[in-house]
């Protein structure tokens, strides 16, 4: 049983304006299987959308290869990969209406006029834009532009939909929204999906698996929790979520913090420590670290207090605690505790 | 009462002008219009009295000793149709890739590129057309270098041709034919192109029902722009197309300098300008309905 998408050492170079070259993809491997839904997380210019175009064939690749439910799509051209996209901007087409624009992926190929009209009604309902098929582009809202957009992308009942970045227009508000009702059909439809994003939020509350690249390599691909819980490394770990990085020594079986503290990890020579904030607190742990030190700041969001604590070894610690905790006013002392198993070594080093 | 005072300093301002443009831009329009209905004088000039066979000499119903239907002036009227139709034609084809090209390239070359095309408009007309004579003719520059490469061996019967006044008016009117298009090309989204592509559509299809719909309202107002100057034109015909191509401009020209026939001049004037309007409403409605308007 092959996967639905298996890409292979793909590499793709740009020229730069300035004369040099640009790597887009470094020997990028990836696989998905049937009705997934997979999120590429990065910076601007880390290689996602690069990737993304692969796929859909708009951007031929320098070497490397890419499977679709078993076929060679290599150097099949886009309009004939069994994949569909949703633009950034939408791209719909401003001289048709609603439902032609839904329709197109039909029209072109050749399905029969009555069947046309069910499976866009169908669709239409689907997003939720039933009966709006007469209306011009122009006069729908963003959210509804961006609802038929998928519409018109899911007609041909792909199995792999390809998204870039299609919630970046939208207000916020409206992007919670979306994001939960993608989630909805992706499940509800069991198709692949590949999402681009530069928000780690997003990717985080959507996808089954999460693929961080930066230079145009995958520096970790994983389940959300195994990502931000285990951090493969210092770029995985700063780019999703926040972060307290404090160096370790290892040594005999311990990591050695800069204070002294030790807790149990293998290995050899210098490494990072990660705490995530909300695993700082301020009521004592056993066996765990200890951090003294001076509030700095609290900044108050409604469910949580964020505190900026400075400490003598470490500089700046962020601790993320309930609303409800007790909380001592900037200025003041306070002591942080972190449990054994809220740690992470990140492994590979300290850079 | 403050209503009343601005409306009165509206029409105190306005008035000038709008009367300027009554009496000298209408006005002479008028008088056309009217000289058309009446008798030609027999040494040049009118004779107040009304006369109808003006038209009927051209339309058909003039067969009086004098005044007799030829249907040599409808013959003029259809070349210049056709001729004029071929220019729009030939300046598209050229114009339309040109524009394409021309708006993906890197901003300092594109200037230029356009910089070039209105470059002609900083010569005299006239001089530019007898360069094209120097080209065409058969000693000129095309046949002496076709001639040259051992292509041909007589030299090609070029000017004085429909082809030579084909030419010229290309060559005219691809600045008018040009940038309008290229505004309708700049401004589609190459994503449209691409999505299109996504969803299954060649090459062809995606020019036929994305490329083409989109910038349709750019290539109907470069050939409007194109064809209405283009029908009435009488210096190319008379300079590149010599006695033998004659059309409804140089015979309007002949009217009214050589045969002194106003009346008859004006009502050739009027038919041309009553098939430039009719041409323009057919135009205006096809882009209302090209606009992509909301159907109920």
């Amino acid at each position: 049983m092959p996967r639905l998408l298996e890409i292979h050492k793909a590499s793709k170079a740009f020229h730069s304006p300035e004369g040099g070259t640009i790597t887009a993809l470094d020997e990028v491997s990836l696989s998905l299987s049937s009705a997934e839904f997979l999120t590429l997380l990065g910076p601007s210019g880390c290689g996602k959308t690069t990737l993304l175009r692969a796929i859909s064939g708009f951007e031929p690749l320098d070497r490397g290869q890419i499977t679709i439910d078993g076929q060679e799509m290599t150097d099949r051209p886009a309009h004939r990969r069994p994949v569909n996209t949703v633009f950034q901007r939408y791209a719909l087409f401003p001289h048709l209406t609603v439902g032609r624009n839904v329709s197109y992926a039909l029209e072109i190929a050749g399905t029969p006029k009555a069947e046309i009209r069910t499976r866009v009604g169908e669709m239409l309902d689907l997003v939720g834009l039933a009966g709006l098929g007469q209306r011009g582009i122009s006069q729908l809202s963003g959210g509804q532009q961006q609802r038929v957009a998928l519409a018109r992308a899911l007609v041909a009942r792909p199995k792999l939909l390809l998204l870039d970045e299609p919630l970046s227009a939208l207000d916020k508000n409206l992007r919670r929204q979306m994001q939960l009702e993608l989630k909805r059909l992706q499940e509800e439809l069991q198709i692949g999906f590949v999402f681009v994003t530069h928000d780690q939020e997003e990717a985080l509350t959507m996808s089954d698996r999460i693929a961080v690249l930066a230079q145009g390599q995958i520096q970790q691909l994983g389940t959300p929790e195994d990502l931000y819980r285990h951090p493969a490394n210092r770029f995985t770990a700063e780019f999703l979520g926040e972060s307290n990085l404090l160096p370790v020594a290892l040594h005999d079986g311990a990591a050695i913090l800069a204070d002294g503290q030790r807790v149990p990890a293998s290995g050899r020579g210098t490494s990072t420590l990660m705490i995530r904030p909300e695993m700082l607190g301020t009521a004592p742990v056993a066996d765990g670290l200890t951090f003294a030190g001076t509030i700095r700041e609290r900044f108050y969001s409604g469910t949580s207090n964020l505190l900026i604590v400075e400490t003598q070894a470490f500089g700046m610690l962020q601790a993320l605690l309930r609303a409800d905790a007790p909380i001592a006013v900037p200025g003041s002392p306070v002591t942080l505790y972190a449990g054994r198993a809220d740690l992470h070594i990140i492994p590979g080093g300290a850079t | 009462m403050l209503k009343r005072r601005k409306t009165l300093a509206l029409l105190a301002l306005l008035g000038a002008p709008t009367a300027f443009l009554l009496v000298f831009f209408m006005g002479p329009l008028v008088i056309m219009a009217i000289y058309s209905w009446l008798t030609p004088g027999l040494y040049g000039g009118v004779e107040w009295e009304l006369f109808h066979l003006n038209y009927g000499r051209i339309l058909g119903w003039a067969n009086t000793r004098y005044d007799q239907f030829d249907p040599v002036y409808l013959t003029i009227f259809l070349r210049s149709l056709r001729l004029a139709a071929l220019t729009v034609l030939s300046a598209l084809v050229i114009c339309y890739p040109a524009a394409f090209w021309i708006s993906r390239m890197r901003p300092a070359r594109r200037n230029l590129a356009l910089f070039a095309i209105t470059l002609p408009f900083f010569v005299s007309l006239i001089v530019r057309l007898f360069a094209w004579v120097l080209i065409l003719r058969p000693t000129g520059f095309l046949n002496q270098a076709l001639m040259g490469l051992g292509l041909i061996e007589t030299p090609l019967e070029i000017i004085y041709t429909d082809a030579a006044v084909i030419i010229g008016m290309t060559y005219i009117f691809i600045p008018f034919m040009f940038l309008p298009l290229y505004a309708s090309v700049e401004k589609l989204d190459p994503a449209l192109i691409e999505a299109s592509g996504d969803l299954g559509a060649t090459r062809l299809q995606t020019f036929l029902r994305v490329i083409l719909p989109a910038t349709a309202p750019g290539i109907a107002a470069g050939a409007v722009i194109t064809f209405i100057p283009a029908l009435g034109n009488f210096i190319v015909p008379s300079v590149l197309g010599g006695a033998k191509v004659l059309m409804i401009g140089n015979l309007i020209e002949q009217q009214f300098l050589s045969a002194r026939n106003w009346p008859f001049g004006a009502a050739l004037a009027m038919l041309l300008m009553a098939g430039v309007l009719i041409l323009l409403m057919a135009q205006l409605r096809l882009a209302r309905a090209a606009q992509g308007e909301p159907r109920r």
